[in-house]
């Protein structure tokens, strides 16, 4: 898929952009320009939050935050599978009657309203951004991010499970922070471990499926960035493990993998529930619920090392690259399009050869938008077939290039 | 830093606290209120006063009543079904179900939903009663009339527990498409909802 045409309103430092958008564009220009946020405004488009930002307001123009009322606005055409679309996303915020802000987001996709989960999946991207790192370096927690960004994507109801298993973690959470401290009756659980079993089986059933197809992707991928030197792997660590029942035998971690693949979203659902009831009566005393996807880790692996703990730099900037690669064939095969394809600075990082091996491969996206500070950091050829956008100060100019 | 006099901002203030009530609709009503004849400011003023002073709680179902009644109307009602009690949340919703004028048993108004984030637990709603209410018998069937959300759910499911002992059948509202709807425009979950809580057909219907 691609975007034809992207118009942007107070959405952070640009007040006003309209443009028309080719294959493949630079975005050069020096730093804190606006270069990363049109990658930003397309990523929003495709996951509706921010990889940046924490908090959506944000995102609004800030000079204009003290005003009563203030819409940023996104809007897409794009292009999938020959049919044109038009994607909108409204930031409104807004002062209400005790003078505090409320943001409301509303999103448009072909001119109807829609809920956030009905819209995601309608158009994709992948985004490439050295601060990316983090995702192998940093906490659990960014590794989960990172898979639910890219399964809201393309599986169906992820996001409607996983919002759902949030609310009713919450509630599940409170309930048992109630039930320690004033006591009461344990029969209010049932309700909320179903919930929670019902979604969190969804979203373990998923996870287990995309990271087995990631990782199919990615071990090929690295194979050839790293002229066959390492082996990459994904071993996920389900905080519910719907194999633990017979943990007493020792299987090898690919053993492990494949059987967990063929259990059936019903198996890990009864499981679910079955061992949340087992864990009540310590979930009651520690006011917290102690399993599930909310604690999932993910860890990757290169010749059977953890790269978070041991990794040295070179090595990780080659995983990652191999896992985003893999991610967007991943999203290809899924969804039968290409995504559209958003690289922030990432030449800087890379060698000469991994340079060269990364632009042969974006030669074949559909669209693919780069920011830089350095031209030369890319081959003439890639430039000459692109256009230059140069970003100063929150306005872009489309050059024409010079032969 | 305000211009206006004090009792102007006063009433604009307690007016924005209101639901979807803005800044902007809530001078426009003051300032009409300010030109209007002076016997509609004092109509409003002893209507508000007797909101409350004016209104109680039916002893047997919780809804509103007149403060001088002990039980409500539907209570009272002898054409009423007795042995068949309809559960919701708030008062409004019996206002709902009694304009479809299809209901003819009596309510029980819970007063909320379970929901522990917001601290509100089993004795923070009318439950006890209702489950005194069943246990003195005579009760049918008892309709569960939550809201379709999580907190809903898990009200009717505990509220179900509950009544287990007792003889009376429980039920729940169906859900799934609004009349008058686009299939096409339904969003997922209560597509789903509808697919999963399909009938079989009956002759004219």
């Amino acid at each position: 898929m691609h975007i034809d045409h992207l118009s942007l309103t107070n959405f952070r430092a640009f007040s006003r952009l309209d443009l028309d958008v080719p294959r493949r564009v630079l975005l050069v220009g020096d730093n804190a320009q606006g270069k990363t946020t049109v990658l930003e405004a397309i990523y929003f488009l495709a996951t509706f939050t921010s990889f940046h930002a924490p908090s959506d307001r944000q995102l609004i123009n800030f000079l204009l935050t003290d005003e009563a009322l203030v819409v940023a606005r996104l809007v897409a055409e794009f292009e999938r599978k020959k049919k044109k679309h038009t994607l909108e996303v409204r930031l409104i915020q807004e002062i209400n009657g005790s003078g505090q802000t409320r943001l409301r987001k509303e999103i448009l996709l072909d001119g109807s309203k829609k809920q956030v989960h009905d819209a995601l999946g309608a158009f994709n991207a992948v985004i490439f951004e050295p601060q990316m790192m983090r995702i192998l370096e940093g906490a659990p927690e960014e590794r989960r991010r990172y898979l639910n960004m890219a399964l809201a994507q393309v599986v169906p109801s992820y996001a409607r499970n996983l919002s759902d298993y949030q609310q009713a973690l919450s509630q599940r959470n409170a309930l048992l922070k109630l039930l320690a401290e004033r006591g009461g009756d344990q029969e209010q659980l049932a309700y909320w471990d179903g919930v929670i079993s019902q979604h969190g089986a969804a979203i373990v059933h998923a996870r287990i499926h995309a990271i087995e197809e990631i990782e199919r992707q990615a071990v090929r991928v690295h194979d050839q960035l790293t002229n066959s030197a390492e082996v990459f792997r994904m071993d996920y660590q389900p905080a519910f493990d719907p194999l633990q029942q017979d943990a007493s035998q020792y299987k090898l971690p690919l053993q492990v993998q494949s059987v967990r693949s063929g259990l059936s979203l019903d198996e890990i659902q009864a499981g679910f529930s079955q061992r949340l009831r087992q864990l009540r009566g310590e979930e009651i005393a520690r006011g917290v619920t102690t399993i599930g996807p909310h604690r999932d880790e993910l860890r990757i692996l290169c010749n059977g090392v953890d790269l978070g703990d041991f990794g040295s730099r070179g090595q990780l900037r080659t995983a990652l690259l191999s896992l985003k690669l893999a991610e967007t064939g991943w999203m290809k095969e899924k969804s039968g399009d290409w995504p559209v394809l958003l690289l922030d600075e990432v030449l800087v990082e890379l060698d000469d050869q991994r340079r060269d091996d990364l632009q042969r491969y974006l030669a074949q996206g559909e669209q693919v938008l780069m920011t830089t500070t350095d031209l030369k950091l890319f081959q003439p050829l890639f430039v000459s077939s692109s256009a230059l956008w140069q970003v100063s100060a929150g306005k872009i100019e489309q050059q024409t290039q010079s032969q | 830093m305000s211009i206006l006099p004090q009792p102007v901002q006063a009433l604009i203030e307690a007016f924005e606290r209101l639901p979807g009530i803005g800044p902007k609709t809530a001078s426009r009503l003051v300032f009409f209120l300010l030109r209007s004849p002076g016997d509609l400011t004092e109509r409003l003023a002893e209507a508000l006063n007797g909101l409350k002073n004016g209104t109680g709680q039916c002893s047997i179902c919780f809804n509103i009543t007149a403060a001088d009644e002990e039980v409500c109307e539907v209570c009272r009602d002898p054409r009423r079904e007795a042995a068949l009690i309809c559960v919701v949340e708030e008062p409004l919703d019996v206002l709902a179900l009694e304009r479809t004028g299809g209901y003819q048993g009596k309510y029980h108004v819970l007063g909320g939903v379970l929901s522990p984030i917001e601290g509100i637990g089993p004795d923070d709603l009318k439950i006890r009663p209702l489950i005194e209410r069943v246990r003195q018998g005579g009760i049918n069937e008892v309709i569960i009339a939550t809201n379709p959300s999580m907190e809903g759910d898990a009200t009717a499911l505990y509220l179900k527990q509950q009544l287990a002992p007792f003889s009376a059948r429980v039920t729940r509202l169906a859900r799934g498409l609004p009349m008058g709807s686009d299939l096409e425009y339904a969003d997922q979950s209560t597509i789903l909802r509808a697919l999963a809580g399909r009938q079989d057909m009956q002759s004219g219907s």
